[in-house]
């Protein structure tokens, strides 16, 4: 399966739904990273990655998406996560990321958390 | 030894898989994997006439049953690669004992899933077998006893999963589960550093490792073919980042052109409680400490 990513959007808000891993095999993290860059380059400032159906994440998903983080920070966007796995989650904790990137367990408050103006879920 | 495998003799015809029987959701599952990539299927019951079947045909990859015990997958093993050195075999099992593991990889097995085993690794460690159309075993187990075993795995993305996965199938019931996870975990970071920068995914390179259990410990050494690195020069990664600013080597990072990266060497380092360089820096090892036993109560 490796990644598979969808996206929508919600308000001025993309959420990417993230199912598979994102580790360094099978170019999974690249083509998470290529993703990302399109949607910046595009005009995206607001991101919401759903973690809840990647199962894994190594160093270079982490990466891929502290990266981004940063990226988004530097231009005035911002980056949240939402329901990571307990496996996924312990990778973020262990590195003290949650301390700096907020998480949510809900995606209307995690909406809701960039202060967007609309927030119904297009299909 | 084998002779080196060549793409000029891969087959062009459409690839078989030989499943020995396991029952319920895994032969589904197996099912659904190959026949999504075209493989056709050949189906027995138990190992009995693998070797005549094997024999007769070139088989591209065999699974075996989860039934069987682990010895008699590779005596099997032993004798079909005698005759198909070339033929990857995943050994799936329910049976097994603590020196199976070496066993497996000492013989050349392509993979090795003892229960309880994730069906998604499965599926994806399958992918794997079936998208090497030419393949060499890199990994060559240079001794091994359960305490100590060192092995040399050849600097490539498929060996260091084939050998993660060996490792997640040692089962050692004094070792927390979740424990051993953090220990595999780490020890990948740092092969996959190793693979990576020591010997730059070459694959006429080789990492050096020795994995060794003590009583009150785990610890995994690897030493890379590089010519080692510092740690205190090392602002690309996070571990050399300042405490206050974590992610100042994503600067570095995009400075220098780098893709991003940085975050393995922290990772290992919280998911194990030591992880000592030499002075080269080529050469690291991981240490885990273990509870000791609870004491008798008097």
């Amino acid at each position: 399966m490796g990644l598979q990513i969808s996206i929508r959007e919600s308000g001025d808000v993309t959420i990417l739904d993230l199912r598979g891993r994102s580790t360094i095999n099978d170019g999974e993290s690249e083509l998470l990273s290529s993703h990302l860059q399109k949607l910046i380059a595009n005009g995206a400032r607001k991101l919401l990655l759903n973690l809840e159906d990647l199962t894994q994440v190594d160093s270079s998903g982490i990466s891929i998406i502290v990266g981004t983080y940063v990226s988004l920070c530097s231009q005035g966007g911002d980056l949240r996560l939402l329901r990571p796995c307990a496996r996924v989650l312990e990778v973020f904790r262990v590195l003290h990321l949650l301390e700096i990137i907020p998480k949510f367990e809900d995606e209307t408050q995690a909406l809701a958390s960039f202060g967007t103006r609309g927030s119904s879920a297009t299909p | 030894m084998t002779t080196p495998c060549s793409s000029a003799v891969a087959p062009t015809t459409q690839n078989t898989a030989l499943l020995v029987a396991s029952g319920g959701d895994v032969d589904e599952l197996l099912t659904n994997v190959l026949a999504s990539e075209g493989w056709s299927i050949q189906r027995v019951a138990d190992n009995q006439h693998i070797l005549a079947l094997v024999r007769d045909k070139p088989f591209d990859l065999i699974v075996t049953g989860r039934q069987t015990r682990v010895a008699e997958d590779v005596e099997l093993l032993r004798k079909i690669r005698s005759a198909r050195p070339h033929v990857r075999l995943i050994i799936l099992t329910d049976r097994f004992t603590p020196g199976d593991v070496i066993s497996a990889m000492r013989e050349g097995a392509f993979s090795y899933f003892s229960a309880p085993f994730e069906p998604s690794e499965l599926a994806e460690m399958v992918r794997a077998a079936m998208a090497e159309p030419c393949w060499d075993d890199g990994i060559e187990v240079l001794s091994g006893t359960p305490e100590w075993v060192s092995l040399t795995a050849r600097c490539d993305l498929i060996t260091a999963d084939r050998l993660v996965q060996f490792l997640h199938g040692v089962r050692d019931p004094s070792i927390p589960e979740a424990e051993k996870d953090r220990v595999i975990f780490a020890f990948k970071e740092i092969l996959i550093n190793a693979m990576e920068h020591g010997g730059h995914f070459d694959s006429s390179q080789h990492v050096e490792i020795s994995f060794i259990r003590a009583r009150r410990a785990i610890a995994c050494r690897v030493k890379d073919p590089g010519k080692g690195f510092s740690l205190e020069e090392l602002r690309h990664a996070a571990a050399g980042s300042s405490p206050d600013d974590l992610f100042s080597h994503e600067r570095v990072r995009d400075e220098r052109g780098l893709r991003p990266g940085g975050f393995g060497i922290l990772l290992a380092k919280k998911l194990v409680d030591e992880l000592i360089y030499n002075e080269m820096g080529n050469e690291v090892v991981l240490v885990k400490y273990l509870d000791p036993p609870e004491s008798p109560t008097t």
